[in-house]
């Protein structure tokens, strides 16, 4: 199987969601709780696939690093952004280039980052307070030209949800239930 | 030299590949199948569908029939090789655990039965059972089953599911509230039973089949008790249907086979789990139950017959305390029965006085039914849940789930009524002393 990706199948579920989009509509959930300090636990929530409910049984930590305060227990939450980015462009490449016919043997995005914690700490600058850049590269050996692999790497970006995501405005609607404790 | 020929479902064709294009360029769309060969239905009978449908004349002999392909292995070309390489592999021929032309000719039959459009045949019916239910289920997943399960099911959920990860919550299947408030947000499955073993509770399916569509999760039902004749399961709302081909679709008790069938989305998801698990049907048995269900219509209605007299029979004896058949009208689901099943099955289970120590008795002294576990058969089938389907549970717990002492489960096969019914008449008269029964 190229890819280890059932072309048969992706392309019977492209019709499928062709004629019946509700069958494209995923819904996520996950949920994150305060453990200690700046560690946390992430569950996903089970999620729904079309109109069906899966099971996501999956639980991560995340840490900062002692020098932010914390215990270096996982990986922190810009790392976790960058591997749901890279992740997502992955399962994009991969797919693009199997739809494609490409044949590859292997690929691996390396990502970096910078971020200026003046912005997180609110002193006075001009820096953002998020990433202003991600750089990364994507190392592939497949039996595609250089070209087409430029192609797919333009497309897959395209077609990549996170990447696409963080690449335009997003609305972030949140509410806060609190409780007051009387000391 | 390579074969250029398609050795599998000529209709079944690689997805096109567009150099620089994406995925909604693909062209290949799901379709029914796989099929050895475009094969109009000629009719849209039970029994004209019994006997034609998936059956293929050998196409170089003429020999009339599907041949018998004994074969573990089948010559490669390049075209089989595309469908490995394009995740295609259930369309072609390759290897008898992925596929063989008898396996997909009484897979046509079946589906055609049910009015599916994918079948898969088992090497068993819990083989069917394990392979679907662990197609549908991920990680952490919950389904919602009866609470009076076949033993094989309920130790699929009840010893495997934690080793897996996976969880079970048992309902009453007449209880709908109960049912719905068990759905966790991680429920993947609702599995029933169409009629229950062993006091044959007729389950209302469509009742299933709509909390199941508004919860978003899927149905699968065992009909093994409800075979396509009697219902289509999957007219219901049903997702998949599954059976134990060892039942009444072959019904000459002489091989074990299972099916799961059901829209090819789904039992397309199943065929991998046929790979793992390794339940592939033997072609030899697949001819077998090919043949057995040419002769499904007539069977069942040749049950139903026999059955319903028997029961009939049954139930005016003042020996017999209780009688269970869905078409009595004394029955608790006779309603439901009328509304979902179109032809009666076998299956008979009654209560005699003198509790178990009299049902003992009575299996001896029956000439007809063997005595052997099972149902579905030509040949009436006799046991007693005591001492086989139930014979874990004590006797507190039988009778909690409806099974009293005296409690006889009948599988009447085909034999004339007027037999059977003469010889249950001698098999109470001779198991219950002369003096009483003179009081009787």
């Amino acid at each position: 199987m190229r890819n280890a990706i059932p072309t048969a199948a992706l392309s019977e579920f492209v019709n499928e969601v062709a004629a019946a989009p509700e069958e494209a509509i995923m819904d996520y959930g996950l949920e994150v709780k305060w453990q200690s300090g700046t560690r946390a636990i992430s569950e996903t929530k089970p999620m729904k696939v079309g109109p069906h409910q899966v099971s996501r049984s999956f639980s991560w930590t995340s840490d900062e690093p002692r020098q932010l305060m914390g215990n270096n227990h996982g990986p922190n939450p810009q790392e976790l952004l960058l591997s749901g980015l890279g992740s997502c462009m992955m399962v994009s490449f991969i797919a693009g280039a199997t739809a494609e016919g490409i044949q590859l043997e292997s690929v691996r995005i390396d990502f970096d980052a910078t971020l200026d914690l003046r912005g997180f700490m609110g002193l006075g600058t001009n820096s953002t307070v998020g990433f202003p850049e991600i750089r990364y590269q994507i190392h592939v050996t497949g039996d595609a030209t250089a070209e087409e692999f430029a192609e797919l790497h333009r497309k897959s970006v395209a077609h990549s949800p996170n990447a696409q995501t963080i690449l335009n405005p997003v609305h972030l609607n949140g509410d806060i239930i609190s409780t007051r404790i009387e000391n | 030299m390579t074969n250029p020929k398609i050795l599998g479902d000529d209709a079944s064709l690689p997805p096109a590949s567009t150099k620089g294009g994406w995925l909604n360029d693909l062209n290949r769309a799901r379709a029914a199948g796989p099929f050895l060969a475009a094969h109009p239905a000629p009719g849209t009978g039970p029994s004209t569908t019994a006997v034609h449908a998936g059956t293929h004349d050998d196409p170089r002999t003429g020999a009339v029939g599907t041949p018998i392909y004994q074969a573990s292995t089948f010559v490669l070309n390049d075209g089989q090789y595309r469908s490995v390489e394009d995740g295609f592999a259930r369309d072609r021929f390759i290897y008898s655990r992925y596929g063989n032309p008898s396996q997909w000719a009484v897979q046509e039959k079946l589906a055609a039965l049910e009015g599916a459009e994918s079948a898969i045949v088992f090497s068993s019916g819990m083989a069917a059972i394990t392979s679907t239910v662990l197609a549908l289920m991920d990680k952490g997943a919950h389904v919602v089953a009866s609470s009076d399960l076949y033993g094989g099911t309920f130790n699929l959920f009840n010893q495997e599911f934690p080793t897996l990860g996976m969880s079970c919550t048992m309902v009453d299947s007449y209880d709908f509230d109960a049912i719905e408030a068990a759905i966790q947000p991680n429920t993947q499955m609702l599995y029933f039973e169409a009629i229950t073993n062993p006091l044959l509770k007729v389950i209302d399916i469509p009742r299933l089949a709509e909390i199941a569509k508004r919860r978003n999760v899927r149905l699968v039902v065992d009909a093994t008790f409800a075979p396509p004749v009697a219902m289509r399961t999957l007219d219901h709302g049903v997702d998949v249907v599954i059976h134990s081909a060892s039942k009444y679709l072959n019904g000459h008790s002489d091989l074990i086979a299972g099916v799961a069938a059901g829209p090819r989305k789904l039992i397309d998801m199943i065929w991998p789990r046929l790979l793992n698990y390794g339940g592939s049907l033997d072609p030899h048995a697949c001819f077998l139950l090919e043949r057995g269900l040419k002769t499904l219509a007539v069977r069942m209605r040749a049950h139903e017959e026999s059955a319903l007299a028997l029961a009939e029979y049954l139930e005016s004896h003042p020996r017999v305390q209780k009688v269970f058949y869905p078409f009595l009208p004394s029955h608790p689901d006779y309603d439901t029965a009328s509304r979902l099943l179109k032809n009666g099955t076998g299956n008979v289970t009654f209560f005699i006085e003198g509790g178990d120590a009299a049902a003992l008795r009575l299996v001896d002294a029956l000439n007809i039914p063997k005595q052997a576990t099972s149902l579905g058969g030509v040949e009436s089938l006799i046991s007693l849940p005591f001492n086989t389907s139930q014979a874990t549970f004590t006797a507190k717990q039988r009778a909690d789930v409806g099974i009293d002492p005296g409690c006889v489960r009948l599988s009447v096969g085909i034999e004339d009524a007027a037999d059977l019914i003469a010889d249950f008449k001698q098999a109470l008269t001779a198991i219950y002393p002369a003096k009483e029964a003179a009081h009787a």
